[in-house]
């Protein structure tokens, strides 16, 4: 502004590059949501219209597949608060959620730190060993560790045969005590390697001065890791907190529909596998949805009280 | 008390809360009910409360 009051009247091209640039900016924000619409559509498309129509047919009775649908308010709801299965199915999905994450999670950050810090002979090797699962399919684990809980052949209780420990010997998927933390052990296996990996790349870009100079000051190991460590890590825990709760509700998912199929009796049931059933075999389609509501409402919350529990300003290094 | 002490002594509390928490989590499980629903979402809040108070001095 103080440019174009003190130019001379005579330069013409101060004004008129001044009156050109609102126009510009016309252009380049058309041009900006121009290529913004195509992404925007599809996000509207195949994101925000099924979610908003996972809520309204929450509100509907529906067969699925008859063109029957009766509006029936918060009866679906209602009806939640009868269903055994339901609690049953939610009480697993918190206690994988949190079993699955305390253990996944530290032990992610034990091999990371191990594998950053101490000078181990073949560590590209573990970490190739330890990668592996993730490479796989979730359906191909599920293959492998029915294999392996195999109440007859499987490896683990022929492992304990061969050892003389026969009583120790269980039936993995079909004790309903035993079955969900089975699917667990599956479910460190599959993600560890990811964490891990995940874990690794944040450390090793930690630099090496620091670990030296608190060296010099005898700061332990142990000192070393929650000092410099773990703050220097933290937007990246931060990260992986989120994905854990993502990755307990969907991947508990596929497992259990692989291994077990939510049995025996229901035990091992988890929150999308039990609205999956309702939903799509059971034909009770607006139930099922409702399920899927009460899904979003608990990740979304857990979600959030995550990011604001571990909320930092981010550390320059 | 000298603050290497105090500074045990809340890691110390903060472990056996945590640790209280997923016992609670794993023990709850064990039988059907809102109750014990509640019981294990109270374990998960009390995780998430350890987890803020770890983080709080990094505000």
């Amino acid at each position: 502004m103080a440019t174009t009051l003190s130019t001379p009247p005579s330069d013409t091209s101060a004004p008129k590059r001044s009156a050109g640039r609102p126009a510009r900016r016309r252009g380049e924000l058309r041009f900006v949501l121009a290529c913004l619409l195509p992404a925007l559509v599809l996000f509207v498309l195949f994101m925000v219209v099924p979610t908003v129509n996972v809520f309204r047919m929450s509100f509907f009775t529906w067969s699925g597949f008859s063109p029957d649908m009766r509006f029936v308010g918060f009866d679906n709801f209602v009806k939640l608060f009868d269903d055994q299965q339901f609690v049953r199915a939610f009480q697993n999905t918190v206690a994988l959620l949190v079993v699955v994450t305390v253990v996944t999670m530290g032990s992610g950050l034990f091999l990371a730190a191990i594998m950053t810090r101490q000078r181990l002979r073949g560590r590209n090797l573990y970490r190739f060993v330890l990668y592996i699962p993730n490479v796989l399919s979730v359906v191909v684990i599920a293959a492998i560790f029915s294999a392996v809980y195999d109440q007859q052949n499987g490896l683990l209780n022929g492992t304990l045969r061969l050892l003389s420990l026969d009583g120790l010997q269980q039936v993995w998927l079909g004790d309903q005590d035993l079955v969900l933390w089975s699917v667990a052990i599956s479910m460190v296996w599959q993600s560890l390697g990811y964490y891990m990996v995940l874990y690794m790349s944040s450390m090793a870009s930690i630099p090496e001065e620091l670990y030296e100079a608190s060296g010099l000051d005898g700061a332990s190991t142990t000192r070393q890791f929650f000092a410099i460590t773990l703050p220097l890590i933290w937007q990246n825990l931060r990260t992986t907190l989120t994905f854990f709760v993502m990755s307990a509700v969907n991947l508990s998912f596929v497992l259990v529909r692989a291994m077990t199929g939510g049995g025996p009796d229901g035990s091992s049931e988890v929150l999308l596998s039990y609205m999956y059933k309702q939903a799509y075999t059971n034909s009770s389609y607006g139930y099922g949805m409702a399920i899927g509501v009460v899904i979003f409402a608990f990740s979304f919350l857990v979600s959030l009280l995550v990011s604001r529990a571990t909320r930092r300003e981010p550390l320059q290094f | 008390m000298k603050d290497s002490t105090r500074g045990a002594l809340v890691v110390a509390a903060r472990t056996l809360v945590a640790a209280v928490c997923v016992a609670a989590v794993v023990a709850a499980r064990t039988t059907v009910g809102w109750g014990n629903l509640a019981i294990m979402l109270c374990g998960l809040a009390g995780l998430l409360a350890v987890l803020a108070s770890y983080n709080r001095r990094y505000l």
